[in-house]
């Protein structure tokens, strides 16, 4: 997909169970260096386990997580750094400015000058002045400026991916573009890569590069944004677009029930019992047979675009199915 | 009855904090028609959610409520607290957001439903009573044996199912919805949205709809209010209000939603920038210059005054 440069994290096969539960089932993926690439799905798709096992906070059961070609232990690694939801919830409220933003370089037992650490991140968050911030607590400031301080938390430890879940779900509208124009520029600006967790289509289409789409446990359809957004090829990524207030062209398919439960996984086509194309009942007898009985497996990895769809692979001839 | 359903007139609410007076709510007048669905839109702190609860009365005991709001032809803050508790579920409900902490933890969701219709009396015995639960239950999609469930088995989406039915329990003739879908993942918000749109038209139901989402009000409602400061600023019909607002803030909120797949917006997230001003500490003039981009000097001057342009649209900015 990009040749000759190799990709920041490589994730592949990978399994994270609880019990019975396959929160995380063969997922592969790859975020490339100076990327936005956004991770689509359900409440239950295992977004949040994937991006638990990426920091190093959750062990998993099968597979590899490789940074830059190392493979990735439990212990947690600077160069990955986490932005949450809620700025109000991840921030301290006893603790002012400065002290939130110095205490990742604290812990790591930095040797450089902190006050001027602190500075850059604050100015590179969009907080200018700096030094006007740094008394300052968390109820003193606004929700937009609290994400602020949340990315330069992150921001002053240099990583080269910042893992961003749902960044501006609990904002309001207003503030949602200026956020988003810092992370696209935190990209443009710095290279470093984000992994961002949504399931606000609008927010790829502001921000991100690719889009990968996550069903139970496993990418389902990964591709460029546009290719994705434009025309999407699985029936799951269709019916999530199609829910969106914003593209009102296209007739709503919404998709009965929820997600079905993770400690059982339907068999065949995992999106078989909600899927709408098959319900339609206009796919060729055998196709519709394949999707009850044979798993179409997860997207390859290093495909440029793919769906794990068995119809779409049997109109899509010109893109490799096979697994690398 | 003929005549609006709710009809709010030059209504004014302010809170008594410790630290002085808060004028969450400017000088409202707006008119919802039976059967209509009207989305108020607008960011944290305009004043949306208290105008909701002025309506039924829900705010705390010192808020001072100036001005007339009279629902299906009740004077609302002239009620008697017995003139109140008949007027609540029956007149109008409301919808709070699915978090949990909108239902009991300790009690059956079946119970909690129930309840309101047992108080009023729209049923005569408790048989009755779990017979038309389970009946709502179904009608918002959840197996009627769900009544026996806590709301902790619940998901996120089966308890905003379980508000929707708990709201309906007395056929009221006003539905407020006070960011119904906000907690909710993508195909559960379409889920309900769905709901409450057939709802709507087979009970005939007024819906009063709150959120900072415009783009989820352009789907769920006909006509659209746009918030400030305590003020309404602009009202049209709700797709041409979305996509060419008139007011600079209606055009700056809908922007944060881009349209997929328009070229315009795709690699450029947009938004407004800047914080809605604090209540209690309001700019000069209209409210919104230091956040506009098309302000001018006079605009420091004097608050506007909604004025109309073009059909059902009217909109309070000087360049209008």
């Amino acid at each position: 997909m990009h040749p000759g440069v190799s990709p920041l994290v490589e994730i592949e096969g990978l399994h994270v169970h609880f019990g019975d539960a396959r929160a995380v089932d063969g997922a592969s993926l790859r975020v490339m260096p100076g990327e936005v690439l956004a991770l689509v799905g359900e409440s239950g798709s295992g977004k949040t386990t994937l991006v638990r096992a990426i920091q190093g906070l959750q062990k998993p059961t099968a597979g590899t997580i490789r940074m830059e070609g190392k493979v990735q232990s439990i212990f947690h690694d600077p160069a990955v750094q986490m932005v949450f939801q809620d700025p109000t919830g991840a921030l301290n409220p006893r603790q002012a400015v400065y002290e939130i933003v110095a205490e990742g370089l604290r812990i790591r037992g930095d040797k450089g000058d902190e006050v001027d650490l602190v500075k850059e991140a604050l100015a590179r968050a969009g907080l200018r002045p700096p030094e006007r911030f740094f008394p300052l607590f968390p109820h003193e400031i606004s929700g937009g400026q609290r994400q602020r301080v949340v990315i330069a938390g992150a921001m002053v430890m240099e990583p080269r991916l910042l893992l961003a879940d749902e960044p501006v779900a609990s904002l309001d509208a207003s503030i949602r573009g200026e956020i988003l124009a810092l992370l696209r520029g935190l990209v443009d600006d710095h290279g470093l890569a984000i992994l961002v967790v949504t399931h606000d289509l609008g927010l790829a289409w502001n921000i991100a590069d690719r889009v990968a789409v996550m069903y139970l446990g496993r990418i389902v359809e990964t591709g460029p944004t546009e290719e994705i957004l434009d025309d999407p090829q699985h029936p799951y990524t269709r019916a999530l677009l199609s829910v969106v207030p914003e593209t009102r062209e296209m007739e709503p398919q919404i998709l009965k029930g929820e997600i079905p439960d993770l400690s059982r996984i339907p068999s065949g086509c995992r999106f078989h019992p909600r899927c709408p194309l098959l319900q339609s009942g206009t796919l060729p007898e055998d196709v519709a047979q394949r999707c009850l009985s044979d798993d179409p497996g997860p997207v390859p990895l290093g495909a440029a675009s793919a769906a794990a769809c068995w119809p779409a692979m049997a109109t899509e001839t010109s893109t490799p199915t096979t697994s690398d | 009855m003929s005549g609006p359903l709710l009809s709010l007139r030059d209504l004014s609410v302010t809170y008594h904090t410790s630290s002085g007076p808060v004028p969450a709510v400017r000088g409202v007048t707006l008119d919802l028609a039976r059967g209509e669905s009207l989305g108020l839109a607008g960011e944290s702190g305009c004043g949306k959610s208290t105008l909701a609860g002025a309506i039924l009365r829900l705010l705390p005991e010192k808020t001072v409520i100036e001005g007339e709001i009279v629902l299906d032809g009740r004077s609302v803050p002239d009620l008697n607290p017995g003139g109140l508790r008949a007027l609540r579920w029956t007149a109008g409900a409301i919808v709070f957001q699915g978090a949990l902490h909108a239902l009991n933890p300790v009690r059956r969701v079946g119970d909690q439903i129930a309840e309101p219709m047992l108080i009023h009396e729209t049923v005569s015995s408790e048989r009755e009573a779990r017979q038309r639960t389970e009946g709502l239950l179904g009608r918002v999609g959840l197996l009627g044996a769900r009544a026996d469930s806590y709301p902790h088995q619940l998901s996120g989406g089966q308890r905003q199912r379980v508000l929707i039915a708990m709201a309906l329990a007395c056929d009221p003739l006003l539905l407020i919805a006070d960011e119904p879908t906000t907690a909710l993942d993508l195909m559960v918000q379409a889920q309900v949205l769905s709901l409450l749109d057939e709802l709507q038209r087979e009970r005939d139901l007024t819906l009063l709809f709150i959120t900072h989402d415009l783009s989820v009000l352009t789907y769920a409602c006909s006509r659209l209010a746009v918030m400030y400061a305590g003020r309404i600023v602009e009202v049209g019909p709700a797709w041409q209000t979305f996509e060419d607002g008139l007011h600079p803030y209606t055009r700056g909120l809908a922007a944060a939603f881009p349209t997929i797949g328009e070229t315009s917006s795709r690699m450029r997230p947009s938004g407004l920038g800047g914080d809605p001003p604090t209540p209690g500490d309001l700019p000069p003039g209209c409210p919104f210059h230091p956040r506009c981009p098309l302000a001018r000097p006079e605009c420091r001057d004097a608050e506007p005054e909604l004025r109309s342009s073009g059909e059902n649209r009217v909109a309070a900015c000087i360049l209008v």
